[in-house]
């Protein structure tokens, strides 16, 4: 592979950096970084651990950034927003899909993809951490529960506690108040899946949902959250691979359509 | 020409306390685009537009309850915190709730020699002109008691003139934005000045801005209409120009409806002429029927050339909020996408609205 033909794509997310690399015959690797340092810092080093991950020898220079922290990349050759990105890699994976639904951890939103891939409308989250992943890492933490086995502890649940999907104080306090009563960890982890689901459902709400619809972003690896979500829509919910580098994907996408 | 007029908002109490002390005639201040400036201006009196501060408003919160309007909450929040001490009078139409409720609170808190509460008729008819006629005669009378002298038909034909010419330029200002391409911040900015500093300040000030205007480096973002409920201060559409947008009409109380309509001169009724112009030609949610409002709506924006419209709705302003599912309908059956939002001015929600305009112009310019 002719090194000049990979691009790449950056998602500087709130949680995560995630970089793509992308030549003309498909995805050649990836890396996901759980980072808090400086934007740029951690996106030089998620793009030069994805090269390193395939034995790319040369970092591309054709690159290019979204995701809440996108300004701060400026090896990057422009900016492209989430709702694009994550519209144009949804539809590169999925070409049949028509809404994506990108569950981050600080921001839930809906996009509606036209046929040709493009981003047609979109929703997002309000201020408050209801329904992101955010709130449920709040949740995790509350319950000492590890927030990778929160979905599958919340499968086994064979009833739901009330929880509120209004504001995530509300719901923190209403939490404590279960385990105080001594209901199970499992029923209160049910009920926050509700909750969260109640928001993501209200979001997409307000662009319609229209078939097929792909889940992206680390909340798409939690499998209750899924099968509500799934139940809630009524519609099979499609999963990419890896849902967390969607955004980046699509950015490599932009990266790829840029005159070289 | 940006920055002088952006000063004049931010001193906009040093300037009417200065104002004070110079003529030592009284100042009166006001909520809303219903109260007619001109009858305080022929009165002897300054008229102010009511501003808030809105990343500060620690002393408000403990009279109001966070879910309702952050306007006049904020206006409130400044008079509490001593900023309108040079306020001699108040005049409080009868717009909304919260407004409304603004007469009581200043009735309670502070001791004003004239506190005026403006009926203005719920809709546009003629019923309603004859009402808000009468009414504009009653609160006239009010004006001289309080200033204790009467208000000559010269001094406020005179009046009209004044404001008539002040908002000509405002008009010329705000066709560059089409035509030069000149930043609507800057227009926000010189309506927003317009509202707080004496009329004949102002428009010495506009003539310069309209030459210095001319000479400005023109914007070049994607052109956009902004409707909006009242943003008193120009962060929003600043925002919107970081982000590539270019606003290059809007339908907002800080912003069109304040100059748009001049007040009859040759009408022998005054009153008459100034009930028309304020009730009959300013167009407002609160007053007329969503597809009367869309209709005036539309004609600015077909004229603009704005390839989509933001809308901002500031929070708990249920009037606005109303018409926006219907405006939303009509305005994407037209093929012009929309961005809602529902917002209180604040710094705390810049970012989350400025990845959504990003977005959204991203998607526009394709």
């Amino acid at each position: 592979m002719a090194g000049e033909d990979v691009v790449a794509g950056i998602d500087v997310g709130s949680h995560n950096v995630s970089a793509v690399l992308l030549s003309p015959t498909g995805i050649l690797g990836y890396a996901i970084l759980a980072s808090a340092e400086e934007g740029e810092r951690a996106a030089k080093r998620a793009l030069a651990q994805a090269c390193a991950r395939v034995g790319h020898a040369s970092v591309p220079t054709v690159v290019v950034a979204t995701g809440c922290g996108r300004g701060s990349v400026r090896f990057a050759v422009r900016e492209s927003s989430e709702v694009v990105c994550q519209a144009r890699g949804a539809h590169w994976l999925f070409p049949q899909a028509r809404t994506v639904l990108n569950l981050g951890a600080e921001s839930s939103r809906a996009v509606r993809i036209s046929p040709d891939g493009r981003a047609a409308a979109f929703a997002t989250n309000d201020k408050c951490a209801a329904g992101s992943g955010r709130f449920l890492e709040l949740m995790a933490r509350v319950l000492e529960v590890p927030l990778e086995e929160m979905g599958d502890l919340a499968l086994a649940a064979d009833a739901r506690a009330e929880v509120s999907s209004r504001c995530a104080v509300f719901a923190e306090s209403e939490v404590i108040s279960h385990i105080h009563r001594g209901l199970p960890k499992a029923h209160i982890l049910a009920g926050i899946h509700v909750a969260v689901v109640d928001r993501i459902v209200e979001i997409a709400g307000r662009i319609g949902v229209e078939r097929e619809v792909v889940v992206t972003g680390g909340l798409a690896l939690n499998r209750a959250l899924l099968a509500e979500l799934e139940s809630r829509l009524g519609v099979p919910l499609l999963i990419p691979p890896e849902p967390r580098i969607v955004g980046a994907l699509g950015a490599a996408l932009a990266a790829m359509a840029s005159p070289k | 020409m940006e920055p002088s007029f952006d000063r004049y908002r931010e001193r906009r109490h040093e300037e009417a306390r200065a104002w004070k002390e110079r003529t030592g005639g009284k100042v009166v201040g006001l909520f809303c685009c219903d109260v007619p400036e001109e009858l305080i201006h022929a009165a002897g009196m300054l008229p102010v537009r009511l501003l808030g501060e809105h990343e500060d408003t620690s002393e408000v919160d403990i009279h109001f309850p966070v879910n309702v309007c952050p306007y006049p909450k904020a206006c409130f929040d400044q008079a509490l915190k001593g900023q309108y001490d040079y306020l001699d009078g108040l005049v409080v139409p009868n717009v909304c709730d919260m407004v409304r409720a603004m007469f009581g609170s200043w009735q309670i808190n502070f001791s004003l020699p004239f506190l005026y509460f403006l009926e203005v008729p719920q809709k546009i008819s003629s019923q309603g002109i004859d009402f808000f006629t009468v009414e504009l005669g009653r609160f006239r009378g009010a004006l001289e008691d309080f200033g204790g002298h009467p208000i000559a038909d010269d001094t406020l034909r005179q009046a009209i003139r004044l404001f008539n010419a002040d908002r000509e330029l405002l008009r010329q200002l705000s066709a560059l934005r089409v035509t030069a391409g000149l930043p609507a911040s800057s227009v926000q900015d010189a309506v927003l000045s317009s509202m707080v500093l004496p009329k004949e300040q102002h428009l010495e000030l506009m003539k310069e801005a309209l030459a210095e205007a001319a000479t400005a480096p023109p914007a070049d973002g994607l052109p956009l209409f902004l409707s909006a409920s009242m943003l008193d201060e120009s962060d929003f559409v600043r925002l919107i120009e970081e982000c590539g947008g270019h606003i290059v009409a809007d339908d907002m109380p800080a912003g069109t409806r304040y100059f748009q309509a001049d007040v009859d001169e040759d009408d022998p009724n005054q009153l008459r002429a100034l009930a028309r112009r304020y009730l009959e030609d300013i167009p407002c949610p609160r007053k007329m029927l969503p597809e009367a409002h869309l209709a005036r709506l539309l004609d600015m924006l077909e004229a603009s050339g704005a390839r989509g419209t933001i809308i901002h709705n500031l929070r708990a302003c249920d009037c606005h909020l109303y018409e926006y599912p219907y405006f939303k309908k009509e305005l994407e059956a037209r093929g012009l996408p929309v961005l809602f939002f529902r917002g209180e001015e604040t710094a705390t929600e810049r970012e989350q609205q400025r990845a959504d305009i990003e977005a959204f112009i991203e998607i526009i310019a394709g």
